[in-house]
This record gives structure tokens, sequence and C-alpha cells, in this order.
């Protein structure tokens, strides 16, 4: 069973937001309800001051919070490492995106961050919660999975593009985008890279490109702190000097 | 009805006058709320996803969940721990336990997405490490727990075996309830502002502190103000006139109070004397003017409760009473919203503190679950004879 | 479900024109190949097989053409990616590049043919459109050309255009022109956008082009103001050669110049905040560390004849000691401008540290190979070509013209010829009429813009004018003057008694004006060509091949030129019946592929539409320690001579790069004229001060964002969710401002604004931008459309051209958008 995970290259990541786009109009997401987010902040100031940013996917994490605090189980960790939401089962609680560390969680039904809200444009068709003529697809709606446009009063977030991924051939190490037959397997977000910051692969094959960046450019997760295990890796550059980012090894 | 119970009817055009504020609330405001949630559902929240998942409705909830669970322990204190004193109030505790419950889930319901799923989706999954599904569990047994042994005291069943272990069982079930409320909130490592594994007892705290202010509050309105329409033993529960003053309510009022303060300064002072990432909130939370409504209210409060001069009067209780539940209200805001007040990272696209600003839909499930309450209570107080208590 | 209904006049439109699907590749079974039956009317469209296609087309969103690949499953688009065999796209696109089916399914989009009803036009005018039928539509306006055609006033007629794509649109133009008879067909929208780089480089080099550029293998880039990292082109292929730059070995490390911190500034190795308008001064101060600290490229550019480095600060070199190789008037350069010009002078004028100064030139002179690169910042002030030939300069300085990792010029594409010879179709009017005798509208090329090959934002002003004529009818192609042109509001009183022709499919600010609208397709309904901008020298032609049958009552543009001109009496009607449609002119452009097969294959029409694309390597031409070489079919193995260089490659009169311009020494009194700068300095790069309008106290610049899809993104709620994340937009686009520049004028955080300029006022919500220059504002430009559909209009902030006057460069006749200067104070 592979275990998905993605490494970042924040070295090369150059903050463009392909990554959100692309997510956005593969997952039909709405204006601002980004999935995929790039977050950027200043620091310093004038003439020293600059810009900042990191891209924010969904962690899916080895210990999801989410999954643990959800109370009816809509949310859930696949034995391959997807975190997803089965939108038959969401109540709407929404105690996930509490329990959430990064914040990547979306609620459906909230005041449209673009007015006029493209919702009343393209109405539900009773089903999905909006209908663009842009949806994927209508086979492709996996409502166990969070595929799709999804229903009202659930909760909604980044599949790892499961649609995609999990018809991967068995034993693919990484769904790299340059390969043709695997093209149409690789997430949105690390196809359409244009940097090629973007890495998927299986974390529990040593010998796959995530594993071996992870180890030769000292991947790092974010906020590990909390315990959540993101299957996201950042790559921060190559110094040697690294931050240890938990207090207890693993155990061998 | 049992013959052997006292009871002495509260002031009816109080109670006339409460229903008819409880029915009227309750159709405006559920009638706003419909109007608003029809079309826009949570659209007509002011809660994102990037900022405030969590709004007022929360609070409210967790507000009324909790002073039902404060109730319960009021009427507990008779009828499970036997101090005959606090009999008086049992039956009513009870009731307005269960009218404040019924009004904490009205809010839920309407914050849920699929409310109706949950009935069948929470015992069908039963994800047994979360929280929030033992808390549905625990606060559906001791919602059947408590109507049960409403029913037997109703009945004028004070003292059986079944009642006393019915009577037992509704407050491990709330205790165990409010517990794993405080769980929902305490065990989230990545919101630092509730994080906290003594959280479920300072809930416990607060719980019974608002069910005593909940408590005094209704009683005397019940009574149109006059503690002498009381029955005598009410009256000298109230006045601190019993036997034992420990078994008396400003005793026990000002200690809970005390108490709480204490451990409500303890929590304020620590985090905003830490700079642990996240405890910004309490920055937060201390430089609104609510906190200062809230603090300044339940400190005195708390001296008018405290000093033997005051604590007996009737305008003192009143008044301490509804501060304290001014208090403990902003209080429950301030928690719910607190935890979240803080980005998740910061970033230009937050300019600070997260903004919230409750809509006109989530006051509206304020009042909804008010109105309820009251309604409640007041066909409770017409219809069910809730000064009853067992005759000694 | 208006979409629906409109399905069907897309129907009676293809019928008409038996237009076809496109090319298609149906996806090999993986991921959809269990086609439920769809429940919806969009069934009908189902395609024969059931599965998705995936059409090879061309984004259109920017400039940079990135082949795309359409996913369309029912016959509805739902995703667009890269294609992987583009050479530009590689199969990624940019955060753009996925909009395209907003665009397609734009509900504000014009469904047909228009007329307007409500003579009166303004901004607050309703047009009172009223669908009309393509016959009706295009014989008013064939009806309205030839009446002035007939009264010998046809140069009253004016297409203006903008982003023009291939031979099959806007290439369609200069004939119509020349059988019809005006000067101002067509007018296109150079100048407001980057003629400055152009400019220069024909000042020095002789190529009026854009560049070429060898990111594979440069090894130090000096970025003057060029959005790298947003918006300079190709986009997309420049975040691709990021990614391979900085990972590289060795990685290339780049400098950036600019006036605002950006998402380049800020992934650069080091960003100089340099004060608006002065990069000349730094690029100059740079070649003075070059030359004075031996650090020029000597096969390039020559060298002293006895070895010995007599260039020192301040003092002359005796012309007679430098022999140069590859440039001309090095020393004279030097002795005229740039002896004087120290790190110390630079940094009083560009506000960089001199320290600072000397460490990027070092670099820069010491790395190779290393170039100079540029676009609009720098040269959309007065002094911009002036800048822009100091910046090009420092590419000689390090021989990486024509290098190995340096940069070059594009080479076109080998089209067959059309079916009919447009020569053989004028008639005594198009030949010798009375058009002949007057000017462009736009002056350019004429005594007042001798060097300006078009100036499209001087037209509204010299209608009003009368001078040199009134207009009578303008037609509009992928532009929008009215809303984007320096003092915009000129066009709005100008297009007023103007009857308007507007092709754009989407209802603009321009349809605003129009008598009368023929709707072009949406880019995805489109058959139309597209060779490429400058990219990687070698020849590169793509073409757009409808994903989706039209869903409205549209046409292509090329058709609608076609078809007006069939229209028309005389010889000019029967080249247009010879020439047929858009189709026809495509099928004859391939044939040229014919005897230049593509690398992919491509050999002619049918394999061009499967493929999407046309391109030939390598590049011809190759410079390498000091020597020109030719591709001989196997290697550069063709010594050139220097006349081939000339002709081939350093077009300027002395077929060298010129530190002393010949070009600009031909025009010496008009630059001494306007620029007040002495005759025997013009031909030098050099530094003038620019000329600031606008009368404020803080430079405002106003940059494109990433999400900027050239102001006709503007109606994409998903465009402006995204528009400026770097300072947290997501509703609106902010005013960047220090926070000292905002709190000493009591401007909050968020707060609401008002930018003034002489022009007038605009609105912007303000906010803190710690790592801004204090003296300078930033304001992405193009948004506070007055039109152009629901979500675009009357958004914050304002339209940056509604106070930006217009004063363009003297000498490349470019815009001069950056060169404002405003005052801000809370509103």
């Amino acid at each position: 069973m592979a275990k998905w995970g993605m490494v970042i290259d924040l070295d090369k990541c150059t903050g463009c937001q392909a990554c959100t786009v692309a997510c956005g109009m593969e997952n039909n997401r709405l204006p601002g309800e980004n999935w995929q987010d790039v977050l950027f902040y200043h620091e310093g100031e004038f003439p020293s001051g600059t810009l900042k940013w990191f891209p924010r996917p969904c962690m899916h994490c080895e210990n999801p919070s989410c999954a643990e605090v959800c109370p009816t189980r809509a949310t859930y960790k696949t034995e391959d490492g997807f975190v997803l939401i089965d939108w038959n089962k969401c109540i709407g609680c929404k105690y996930c995106m509490i329990a959430c560390p990064y914040g990547v969680r979306f609620y459906t039904d909230e005041k449209a961050q673009i007015q006029p809200d493209i919702k009343q444009v393209f109405k539900s068709d009773g089903k999905r919660s909006w209908n663009p003529p842009w949806r994927a697809p209508d086979n492709r709606d996996d409502w166990q999975h969070g595929v799709g446009i999804q229903p009202i009063g659930v909760v909604s977030k980044c599949t790892f593009c499961y649609h995609r991924v999990s018809k991967a051939p068995k034993g693919t190490a990484d769904l790299d985008p340059k390969n043709p037959a695997l093209r149409e397997f690789t997430p949105a977000c690390v196809l359409t890279c244009a940097p090629s910051a973007r890495y998927f692969g299986d974390l529990s094959n040593p010998h796959s490109e995530v594993s071996k960046l992870i180890a030769s450019k000292r991947g790092v997760r974010l906020r590990d702190h909390t315990g959540n295990k993101p299957q996201v890796y950042y790559l921060t550059g190559g110094a040697a000097g690294t931050i240890p980012t938990d207090r207890r090894g693993k155990k061998a | 009805m049992s013959n052997n119970a006292i009871s002495l009817n509260p002031q009816t055009s109080v109670i006339n006058a409460l229903s008819l504020v409880g029915i009227a609330g309750t159709v405006l405001s559920l009638a706003l709320v419909f109007m608003n949630m029809i079309d826009e559902r949570h659209a007509s929240f002011n809660t994102t996803s990037d900022g405030i998942v969590w709004g007022l409705p929360v609070a409210t909830y967790v507000f009324f969940v909790l002073t039902s669970t404060g109730l319960t322990f009021v009427a507990s204190f008779g009828m499970v721990f036997g101090i005959k004193e606090f009999l008086p109030l049992a039956k009513r505790c009870i009731w307005l336990a269960f009218a404040t419950l019924v009004a904490g889930f009205t809010a839920l319901a309407f914050e849920l997405g699929h409310p109706f799923r949950m009935l069948w989706a929470l015992p069908t999954s039963f994800q047994i490490v979360s929280p929030m599904n033992w808390m549905g569990v625990l606060y559906l047994a001791y919602v059947v727990f408590l109507l049960l042994k409403f029913q037997k005291i109703h009945a004028g069943d004070w003292d059986s075996s079944a009642s006393k272990k019915l009577g037992i069982a509704s407050f491990i079930a709330v205790t165990l309830a409010h517990a794993t409320l405080g769980s929902v909130f305490g065990m989230m490592a990545m919101r630092p502002f509730w994080f906290d594994g003594l959280m479920p007892v300072y809930f416990l705290l607060t719980a019974l502190l608002s069910g005593i202010a909940f408590a005094v509050l209704m009683t005397y309105i019940a009574y149109g103000g006059r503690r002498e329409a009381m029955p005598e033993p009410l009256q000298n529960l109230l006045k601190g006139t019993t036997p034992t003053l420990y078994a008396s309510m400003p005793v026990v009022f000002s200690t809970v109070l005390g108490v709480t303060l204490v451990a409500l300064a303890a929590r304020t002072v620590t985090g905003v004397w830490s700079h642990q990432d996240g405890f910004q909130a309490f920055d937060w939370m201390v430089s609104s003017p609510w906190f200062a409504i809230e603090a300044i209210g339940m400190v005195v409060a708390f001296f008018l409760m405290v000093s033997p001069r005051t604590r007996s009067e009737v305008g003192v209780q009143l008044l301490s009473s509804a501060l304290v539940l001014l208090g403990l209200f902003i209080g429950r805001y301030e928690f719910v919203i607190g935890g979240q007040v803080v980005p998740v990272f910061k970033g230009n696209w937050v300019l600070d503190f997260i903004e919230y600003t409750p809509s006109l839909t989530e006051w509206m499930l304020l009042v909804l679950p008010l109105s309820l309450c009251l309604a409640i209570y007041a066909v409770g107080e017409k219809k069910l004879q809730l000064g009853a208590m067992p005759e000694r | 479900m208006d979409i629906l209904n409109a399905r069907l006049s897309r129907r009676r439109f293809l019928q008409a024109t038996g237009a076809a699907a496109g090319a298609t590749a149906v996806v090999g079974g993986v991921g959809y190949s269990t086609l439920a039956p769809s429940e919806n009317a969009h069934a009908q469209e189902k395609t024969a097989g059931g599965g998705t296609k995936i059409t090879k087309s061309v984004c259109a969103q920017c400039p940079a053409r990135c082949g795309i690949d359409v996913y369309t499953t029912d016959g509805r688009v739902h995703a667009i990616y890269g294609n992987p065999e583009h050479p530009i796209a590689n199969g990624k696109l940019c955060p753009k590049g996925h909009l395209g089916a907003y665009f397609l399914y734009d509900p504000d989009r014009f469904r047909g043919p228009m007329k307007r009803t409500n003579p009166k036009k303004g901004r607050n005018e309703d047009p009172k459109f009223v669908p009309i039928t393509w016959d009706e539509a295009l014989n008013t306006i064939a009806a309205r050309l030839q009446a002035l055609r007939d009264k010998g006033e046809s140069h009253r007629f004016a297409l203006f255009y903008g982003r023009g794509w291939g031979a099959s649109c806007a290439g369609l133009q200069g004939t119509f022109g020349k059988l019809y008879g005006s000067p101002n067909v067509a007018i296109g929208h150079a100048s407001m956008c980057a003629e400055g780089s152009k400019r220069a480089k024909r000042a020095t080099d002789g190529n009026d082009s854009y560049n070429a550029y060898d990111y594979r293998n440069v090894n130090y880039i000096l970025n003057f103001g060029a959005g790298f990292l947003e918006a300079f082109r190709p986009y997309n292929y420049l975040m691709q050669m990021w990614g391979h730059m900085r990972t590289k070995s060795p990685k290339t490390r780049i400098t950036t110049v600019d006036v605002r911190v950006s998402t380049t500034t800020a992934a650069s190795d080091r960003a100089l905040l340099i004060k608006p308008a002065t990069d000349a001064a730094l690029a100059l101060a740079i070649a003075h560390v070059i030359l004075t600290e031996g650090l020029w490229d000597k096969e390039f550019v020559g060298d002293f004849k006895d070895g010995l480095n007599l260039f020192k600060s301040g003092q002359d070199v005796p012309p007679e000691s430098f022999q140069e190789r590859w440039t001309y008037g090095l020393v004279p350069w030097w002795n005229v401008v740039v002896k004087t010009a120290t790190p110390k002078w630079a940094a009083e004028i560009t506000g960089i540290p001199e320290s600072e100064i000397v460490i990027t030139a070092r670099e820069f002179g010491t790395t190779r190979p290393a170039i100079a690169i540029m676009e609009r910042g720098p040269t959309a002030h007065t002094n911009g070509t002036y800048a822009g030939m100091c910046i090009h300069a420092l590419n000689a300085l390090s021989g990486s013209l024509f290098a190995v990792g340096g940069l070059f010029y594009q080479m076109g594409v080998p089209y067959g010829s059309l079916p009919v010879n447009a020569d053989d179709y004028m008639d005594e009017y198009a030949k010798n009429g009375p058009w002949k005798k007057f000017p462009r509208i736009d002056m350019a090329g004429t005594e007042e813009w001798p060097m300006a090959g078009t100036m499209m934002q001087e037209c509204a002003k010299n209608h009003l004018a009368g001078k040199p004529y009134k207009l009578d009818t303008a037609m509009f192609y992928y532009t929008n003057p009215i809303f984007t042109s320096p003092d915009a509001k000129a066009w709005e009183e100008a297009l007023k008694d103007v009857f308007v022709i507007d092709t754009s499919p989407f209802p603009g600010e321009t349809a605003m004006y129009a008598d009368i609208v023929v709707p072009d397709h949406t880019y995805l309904e489109r058959l139309q060509d597209a060779p490429t901008y400058p990219f990687e020298g070698w020849p590169l032609t793509q073409l757009r091949t409808p994903a989706v049958k039209p869903i409205y009552d549209t046409k292509v543009y090329g058709d609608i030129l076609i078809e007006i001109g069939k229209r028309m009496k005389g010889p000019m009607g029967e080249y247009y019946k010879a020439l047929g449609n858009t189709e026809n002119v495509l099928r004859h452009l391939a044939k040229g592929f014919e005897a230049n097969p593509g690398d992919n294959g491509v050999k002619d029409f049918e394999s061009w539409k499967e493929k999407g694309v046309w391109y030939k390597k390598p590049y011809l031409w190759r410079q390498y320690r000091g020597e020109f070489y030719e591709w001989d079919g196997k290697g550069y193995n063709k010594k050139m001579t220097p006349e081939e260089v000339k002709a081939k490659l350093l077009k300027t009169p002395t077929g060298k790069f010129e530190f002393k311009s010949g070009f600009l020494e031909k025009h010496a009194e008009y630059i001494q004229k306007r620029l007040g700068v002495p005759p025997d300095r013009v031909g030098f790069p050099q530094y003038i001060p620019a000329m600031h309008t606008g009368g404020g106290d803080l430079h405002l610049v106003t940059p494109k964002t990433a999400m900027h899809a050239e102001g006709r993104g503007g109606n994409l709620p998903h465009a402006i969710a995204l528009a400026q994340p770097s300072m947290g937009g997501r509703r609106t686009v902010f005013l960047e401002i220090h926070p000292e520049t905002a709190k000493k004028r009591g401007i909050k955080n968020n707060g609401k604004v008002r930018i003034k300029s002489n022009l007038g006022v605009i609105e912007a919500i303000a906010r803190y931008s710690p790592g801004a220059r204090p003296d300078t504002l930033v304001l992405p430009q193009e948004h506070g459309h007055w039109a152009q559909g629901r979500w675009a209009k009357g958004r914050l902030p304002g339209n940056t051209s509604d106070i930006c006057e217009n004063v363009s460069d003297p000498i490349s006749g470019l815009a001069c958008y950056y060169t404002g200067k405003v005052t801000v104070e809370p509103a």
C-alpha cells in the first residue's frame, strides 16, 4: 500500500498560485475557496523589507486530528494515506475545521467572497451546492471521497486529487508530471506547477523521489509539534543547519 | 399529584408575562431565522472558514448546556447528596435544566449543517476518539435520566431507590457530558487558548456557578421578586437562615463565585503573561470592553454576595445573579471565539486578529433559545408545580 | 439556463459557416473510461466516443501563447492544462491559464451581433442594444465604409487593435487597409505596451524587437523592472526556467532592480529598490565599475591595444588606444557619459547604496553568461529609451549577445503564401486615392513622433482637436483604450461622435460606446494561428483549435474582417471572396510547413491542428568568444563575415553594437528639441532625469499582477479572489503604501484613500506595505472597470488610467504609465 505524500521545494516556489487555480478548476472550487492556498506575509521594512510566502495544501496527516474529532467518522484516513470526507456522513458540525492545525478545511455555506455570489449565477441543481457549466464530468462525482461539487451543509477539503491519484498503477513510486503515462493520475497542483516545486509520490517507498528529497534536502513538516505528522514536506533550502521539529525520535 | 408535597404557587401574572415573552420571542426569532436561513443557510452567519468557524450560536449552546449542567448540580445537592436545604429548589432546577438543555441544543441544531443526519450518523458511526461524539451520547443519556427523574418527583416519588438511582444517574451523566464538552475544547492542542487537560474542571466550576445564578434568578422571577411569597424552606435557603450556614444559597453562591473568579483570574493572568504562540487571544480578550463588564460585574457580585450585610438582600441577590449570568455569557463568547481569533497562520490575508461580529441570524439564535427556555419554564411553572418539595 | 438556449443559435451559426469541431485526442481510457449517461440537456453534446476529449489549443490570457490541453466531456469544457508537447508550456500553466472556462461561460458575454438604439453615449448611458442578424451587422459596417470611400474620406476609418494573434486575424488588417485605403488600418497598441525596450534595442543593436533569452544556460540575471515572476513574458515558461535556474549547478544568481516589493524581488538573491525612473544611472554605474575594473568581455567588445586598462574614473581615454570588435563607440561613450557615472554619483540619483552598486557590478561582470533584462518598468518614462539603452549596453559589455546563456532575437515562421495576392486587387483609389495625402490619426512616423511605430494613445486627443482630422468610424479588436489608455477619459469624449464597432465578446467599456457590436468567439471556440513572441529564438507557431463549438452566435474576428471585405465594391470585394475565410487562410499558411516540417512532425494543416504547434530548432546563429557562427545543418560551424552579421544579427548602421547610436543621431534635432539632449550626446546611452507628470509628491507605479489577464480578466470572480494575495487582496486590489508615508497623511491600514493627480481622483483601499519605498505608491493597473460585466463593474480600486497623464517617451512613443506623481489622502 502506498503512502502518498507531497514535497514542496520552497526554493523553487514562485508564489504564483497556479496550484491554487488549477486545484480550484479541477475540483470546482468557489472563487476564494482555496483548497490549496498560498499565504503571503511581509517581513522587515524598507530598504530591507521583503515578502515571504508558502503554499498550503491539506497535509494529509499521519495522525489527522480532523479525523479524530469527527463524531460521525465522515472524515477518515485511508490506508494509502488520503484524509478524505464522506459527504454522505458529514453533519456540518465544523469540529474538524477547529481541530485542523493548518486551516485547510472549508464549510460550504458561507457568504460569497466575491459578490455577486456565483452560486446564484450557476444555481444548485438540488444536489450540488452550485452548478457551473465547467464542472467536472458527472461520472467523476464521488461524495464518499469528497470528490465533486459538494452538497450543502458539509465541509470540504483538498483530496490530494483522490480521483486521479487513486487510479495510479499499483507500485507507482512517483507521480512525475513529466511522465506522459502518469500525467492523468498526478494531482492538479503538481501537474501545473511551472517551476516544478512540487513532487508527489510514495513516502513508504525509500526509492521514491519524494523520499530521496526529504532525506537529501532535509524536508521539514509544518507545525510538527502538534503531532499531526503531515505527509506534506517542505524543502526550505539546502543548508545543513536545520531545526529539529519534534521532541521524540521515531521508534526503530 | 402527591398530597404530601408542600406547594405554594408562584405569581401567576409574572408567569403569564414570561410565557408571553417566551412565545412571542420564539415565534419572532424563529421567523427571522427561517427567513434568513431558508435561502442562504449558513451564509446568513458571519462565520468563515478562514476565520471564526464556530460563532455566537456555539457560545450560546455552551452557555445553555452548561447552565443546564449547573442546574442539575444544584438539584443534586438535595437529591443526591442529601443536603436537604436545597430540596425546595430541586424540582424547579430539574425543569430548568431541561429547558436550558432544549435551548442549548436548539442553538446547536441551527448551527449544524445537517442536524437530522446527526441523529443516525452519530450512533451508527460512533467515533470513540471524538469528544463530540461522547458529548452527544452523554447529553442524550442525561436528558433521558433528567426527564425520568422529573417524572418520578413529579409523581411525588422523591425517595424511592429507583428515583435516587435516576438522580445519581443524571448527575453522573451530566458530569461526564459537561466534561466531554470541556474536552471538545480542552483537547485541541492546535488551539492553545483552549488546550488544557483541566478544562472539564473549569467547565464544572463555571457550570455550577451559572446553574446557581440561573436558579436564583428564575426563582425570584417566578415569585415576582417577592421572597415573602415563597415557601418558608425556600426563603430560608435564599436568605441564608438555614440551620447550617454552609447549606445556604448566599454562602454557596459566593463560594462558587469566589473560586470561579480565582480560576478565571489564574487562566487570564497566565494567558496574558505567557508568550506562547496563540495566547495572543488573551490580549484580544482583555482589551475588549466586554471583558471589563464581565470582570467588574462578577467581582462586584462577589463582594455583594460575600458581605454579611448585603448578601441576604433580595435586590442584591437578583442583581448578583444577573451580573454573574451576563458575565458568564460574555465569558462563553470570549472563550469560544478566543480559541479561533488568532489566525492559524499569519499573513497579509488578515490584518491582525480575525474580525467577527455576529450577524442578525446569529443573534436571533440567542433570542430563540432564550425565549424557548422561558416558554418551557413558564409552562412548567404553570402546569407542573415546580415549587414542589418532599414533605419532611 | 441561458446557455442552453444559446446553443440553438450557435447551431444556426454552425450551419451557416460549416465550422468543424476541433482536432481531438481521446484520453487513453485512464480515469474517464466509465462515463455514465449525462442526465441533463448537455447530453446532446456528447461526442461520438462518449469520452473526454483533449483539444490542443492556445491560451489567450496573456501574450505568451502557451499551448493548452482543453478537456471536454459532454460538450462542456471542464479543465485546461498545459500541453506537455508544447515547447513554451511543457505541460505547465500560470495561474491564469486554468481559468479559460470562465471566459467561455461568462454569463455576461455577448450572444450575437447587436446595434445601439440609444444615440447618447457616456459611462452611465445604457446603449440599449438590440440583437440583429450577422447580415445586417456586416452590411451596415460595409455600407458605412463604402460610403466613406465613395466620398474620398476613407482615411477617417480607423481600426484599432491590441492583442493581435497572427496571420489569420490581425495579420489580415494591413491588407484590408491597403485595399480599402486608410493609413489608420491598423493602429496597434504597442505604444501603450512596451515599445521602450524595443526601441532601445533598435538604437543599439539594430533589432526593433523584444529579446529571446537562453535562461537554460545563463548564470547571472540582472533584472531591471521586469515582473519575471508576475507578468514578464512568457510567464509560464519563465517560472519553469526559474525552477531550473534555482536548482541547476551553478545556481543562477538573480539581482532584481525594481521600485516595489514583488514576488520577483522577494525571490531574487538581491533586491535593489530603486527610485523610479533612475535605472539608467544604476546601469551606467555598473558599466563604470565593469570598465574601470576590466571586467568587460574582451572577446566581444575588444580591448586596449596594449592590454593596459585606461578606464579610470573621471579620466578621458584616447579613442585610438582601444581596438573594438563587435561594438562601436565604447571610448566616446566612456569619455562623454560613463567616466563620471561613478557608483557614488548613481547612489545619489538612485538611492541605492554605493556598496550595493559595486557588489552587483562585480557579480555581473565576473559571472558568465550574464544578462541584463528589462521591460516596461524602466522604460515607461520620458527617459525610457535611454534607460533601456543603458541596460542593454550591459549585455554588450558582458558579451552575451547571441551567446550561449545570452540573448537573441526571434526567427519568423515560414508560412505559405495566401491563395490570392492583394496587389492584384488594388484599384485606382487604393493605389492613388486622396487618402494617400493624410498622415495617420496618431501622427506616428511624422515629425511629431518620428521614431514611433504607433501612437494609439494620441488618437483621442487628435480626434478631439480635429488635428490632423476627425475620425468617422472606428473599429476595435482586442483593445479597449477608453479604459486602458493614459487619460482614458479623453477617449470617453472622443468616441461620442465616432461610429464605434466593437468586436469583443465581452461587454467592455468600448462596447458601451459601440454603435454596433460584432462579437468574436472566445478563445476556446476559435480557429486562429498565433506565432510566438520572442521566446528561445527558433521559429514556433501554434494553432488555436475550437475545443467546443461556439456556444453563442459569434464569429471569429478574421471572418468578420473577411466578410466586411466581401461586401465592399470593386476588386476589394473580389479579393475577399477569393480569400474565402480564415480556415482557408490557415490552410494556405500551413502549406509552408510542407517544405519545413516541424520537429514534432507537423507538416500540414491537419497535423498542425492535431499537435497545436509547429516549431523547428535550432536557432541558426551563435556568437562564441567573439566570433559569429551560423548553423550548417550539423552544428554552428560556419563562421560569419561582418557583412553577414550586419545583415542578420547586428542590424545597425555600423553592423556593430552601437554605444553611439546611429539611429538616434539621425534624429538629433528632434531629440534635442524634445529632451534637451545636445546633438553631440544624443547617440549615447545616458541618464537624463525623467519629466514626471501628475503634479503630486509621491510616485505612483501601476504594475500588472499575476492574475491580471490583460484587463479582460476583470470579470472573473476566481481571478478577483486571487488578484493580489501578496497584499492580502481577496476581494479587492489594494494600494500599497509604506506605513510611515500613510501615517503622516492620516491614512489607516485598510483605510479608504483618494489618489489625486492633475487629471482627477480615484479611490482605493490602502494597505501598509512595510517593504515599500516611502516615496512610491503601488496600485495594480486596470481595475475599476465601469463595464465588462457584473463582477468587474464598480469594484475598487479606481482605474489608474483615469489619473495617468498622456505623456510619452519622445523616442519610443511609449506611454509613460509609471512616471506620474500623485497625492494621497484619507477618503
